[in-house]
């Protein structure tokens, strides 16, 4: 990994990468989803795939997301290490059950490790309206036996794709479609995993944004430049489980919290989050904390509509302005 | 005079916060009282004027006594005696109220020294506030409405730091050694001493126990000599201190030698199952020391008593112990090897029939044993336990092997 010399990458080559790297390392990866073959996948993140790996390892799959996740489920039992698209995160609901009910539970009901990763290209912010813009990380948070990651970076998202690959139990992978060809960064060659913990995406001491995803940019714009106040942001990274040494550490530097999810408000990452700090942070709090999210609506397809109801640069760096003069 | 502890009987008042027609709040500090046992604020059981005060500062009464009398059907605000000449504005602020019958009278106007300040405080401005003993309704807030953040909180501790007379600092000059030769004439004259000042109410309270006990026990001394290389290494692990872990060995041995657990009136021997260890907790050279009490210490692990013993320290030093935290004692625990001294012969607090002194732990070259018998020189923690025990309740043979079953258990610590 020396400095200076990596390539710099999008978030979307980053994750083919980690993919790549780990089908070449371990003949055990396959990938399953819709048009993810001979047509490349639907945001290109398979685009030559099937030509290196063949249509054993790359399979297309029917329009059926309970059907690729089921037969993931089969395939990870016999000692396969499948890593499932859905198209949309969105549509990730028609997989539900196989995840939440079967995935999640065989290894407390049969002893059984189950090692898929499912990859769900989540997030709004581009006219997808109501079906192409969802956040349903938090879904998975509710039931054991699931990992959620949600990486922020080029370099995280290699790395977590490449851990998820590895952990032995289900993994949800979020990656979010507005990074894909918005971020860059310069992303080690070869295979090396991230791990499943926060990390400080800039230091600060007077007020510390705790959020993950896309939102993570948009908490660096929003405090990069803020009454002169020093603002730390924390990206999550992992939801499930979440790095509460990291936010509470946090806390404890910082003593006022704002929240941000992309996600609709309520049951939101955040909302376990604000709990957490509640909880086992209350003695360092120097104010509310104070939440920043999606109102309870569905995500609009009208550009002006979904930016009034995305968490914008300009809430965020409002919710800051407030809380820093509490 | 009111019940301040189920054994205190009577008590001191050693200073009257309000003057006579002063207005009190209800559970505003009305005097502060001494008892032999703490110094305490005695708050006010009603609001109104005080109109009487019965028994002056020095005057010890029992229980039960009267002390002042207020009188709840005065009104607030009206200038008192003392008060003629304050400025009739402040007569007229004061708003017309029924007397004694209002839910909350405001502030007397006679203390503005204190203005009312309904404020809230984050959790974090508290604690901090707490752990530095500062008074959050001193601090100027700079946040919305004049509230008080942790930054001004942190900046007000601070300030009070910096203007705290700096004892560490190096003088700005150094003064030269030299001296003129004393003249010869003096040196024959006589000695004039400095004016002495009467010992402070704890040192008198501390030099009659102590006294009273020289007086009262056959006091013997017996040490033993204890290689603490497993506390050392269990304290590391659990990040306490040694003299919790230390703590936890006597008591198991108090539990199996309940006679040291014990206390003598007379010749009335009262031994005790439950283990209530006090522990000797230094207030400063000038301060005195007090002994607050872990009750049911043979229930406590030593994280336990670590953490017990920690905020009962820090309730003595911010002088908000009650009376009833510092009685009940059925053995003592001293510490002053903390300084480095390795040997003392502390007093037995009457009515108990021992006390533990644990001396500094150092590093001691020491004849050991491996498995196979052969003897080597190694380097070892070592301290040293003084137990001073009364003969009038127990023998030698009794308090040696009492220490003999505390270094058992020291030396072959488990966490």
């Amino acid at each position: 990994m020396t400095e200076g010399r990596n390539p710099i990458l999008t978030y979307l080559q980053a994750i083919s990468d980690g993919l790549r790297s780990e089908m070449r390392e371990d003949e055990r990866v396959l990938l399953m989803g819709q048009d993810i073959g001979v047509f490349g996948g639907a945001f290109k993140v398979t685009d030559g795939f099937i030509e290196e790996f063949g249509v054993d390892r790359v399979m297309d799959t029917p329009l059926a997301e309970s059907g690729i996740v089921g037969t993931a489920v089969g395939a990870a039992v016999v000692g396969m290490r499948p890593v499932c698209e859905m198209q949309f995160a969105d549509f990730v609901s028609c997989g539900f059950d196989q995840i939440i009910n079967v995935a999640a539970k065989m290894l407390y009901r049969q002893g059984l490790p189950v090692n898929i990763t499912v990859r769900l290209p989540s997030g709004g912010g581009f006219s997808g309206g109501p079906f192409h813009s969802q956040n349903p990380e938090a879904w998975f948070m509710h039931s054991p036996g699931i990992k959620v990651v949600a990486p922020s970076t080029a370099q995280d998202a290699k790395g977590m794709i490449i851990a998820s690959i590895r952990d032995p139990n289900p993994v949800v992978f979020m990656e979010h479609k507005n990074l894909y060809r918005r971020i860059k960064g310069e992303v080690p060659e070869g295979s090396y995993e991230t791990p499943f913990k926060a990390r400080v995406a800039r230091e600060g001491s007077d007020l510390v944004v705790i959020t993950y995803g896309a939102m993570v940019h948009r908490a660096l714009e929003a405090t990069e430049d803020l009454d002169d106040a020093e603002i730390m942001v924390l990206d999550l990274r992992t939801l499930k489980p979440l790095d509460e040494q990291a936010i509470l550490a946090a806390v404890r530097t910082c003593s006022k919290v704002v929240i941000v999810d992309e996600a609709n408000e309520t049951c939101a990452a955040g909302a376990q989050v604000a709990a957490l700090i509640a909880e086992h942070g209350f003695e360092d709090l120097d104010g509310p904390i104070v939440r920043v999210a999606s109102p309870d609506v569905p995500i609009p397809f009208s550009p002006p509509l979904e930016e009034a109801v995305l968490p914008s640069v300009d809430r965020v760096r409002e919710a800051c302005r407030q809380l820093l003069e509490y | 005079m009111p019940q301040m502890g189920v054994s205190v009987v009577e008590g001191t008042v050693i200073e009257w916060r309000k003057r006579l027609g002063d207005w009190v709040e209800s559970d505003e500090t009305i005097a502060e009282v001494s008892t032999d046992k703490i110094d305490t604020e005695i708050p006010s059981p009603a609001a109104g004027r005080v109109v009487e005060i019965l028994v002056d500062v020095g005057t010890t009464v029992e229980v039960g006594v009267t002390l002042a009398r207020i009188a709840t059907d005065a009104r607030p605000g009206e200038p008192h005696d003392a008060e003629r000449d304050a400025p009739q504005a402040q007569v007229a602020a004061a708003p017309a109220q029924e007397p004694a019958a209002a839910a909350s009278p405001p502030k007397a106007p006679a203390a503005p020294a204190q203005p009312p300040r309904n404020r809230r405080y984050s959790p974090v401005v508290q604690r901090i506030a707490r752990e530095h003993d500062v008074d959050p309704n001193e601090v100027q807030g700079s946040g919305r409405d004049g509230r008080v953040s942790k930054r001004d909180v942190m900046a007000y501790v601070e300030n009070q730091r910096l203007s705290a007379p700096a004892q560490n600092d190096p003088p700005l000059h150094i003064e030269s050694p030299y001296r003129a030769d004393p003249d010869p004439g003096t040196g024959d004259g006589p000695y004039v001493p400095p004016e002495g000042r009467p010992l402070s109410r704890m040192r008198q309270l501390i030099g009659q126990n102590m006294h009273r006990s020289q007086q009262t026990a056959a006091t013997c001394t017996t040490w033993i000599e204890v290689d603490v290389s497993r506390i050392e290494l269990a304290r590391k692990q659990k990040n306490i201190t040694a003299m919790p872990l230390i703590a936890r060995c006597a008591i198991g041995a108090l539990v199996e030698f309940p006679q040291l657990n014990a206390w003598l009136e007379d010749d009335i021997h009262t031994v005790h199952e439950q283990v209530n260890l006090g522990v000797a907790v230094t207030l400063g050279d000038d301060d005195g020391l007090i002994v607050p009490v872990v009750r049911s210490a043979q229930d406590l692990s030593p994280e336990g008593l670590a953490r017990r013993i920690r905020e009962l320290a820090r309730r003595a030093r911010a002088r908000q112990l009650t009376p009833d935290e510092v009685q009940g004692a059925t053995f003592t625990l001293t510490n002053p090897g903390q300084f480095g001294s390795i040997m003392a012969t502390p007093v037995i607090s009457q009515p108990q029939v021992a006390i533990l002194d644990v001396e500094a732990i150092t590093k001691r070259p020491v004849v050991v044993t491996d498995a196979f018998g052969a003897d080597a020189i190694a380097i070892r923690p070592m301290v040293i336990l003084g137990l001073s025990w009364d003969h009038r309740a127990l023998d030698g043979a009794l308090a040696a092997r009492f220490l003999a079953n505390i270094k058992q258990r020291v030396e072959s610590y488990e966490s």
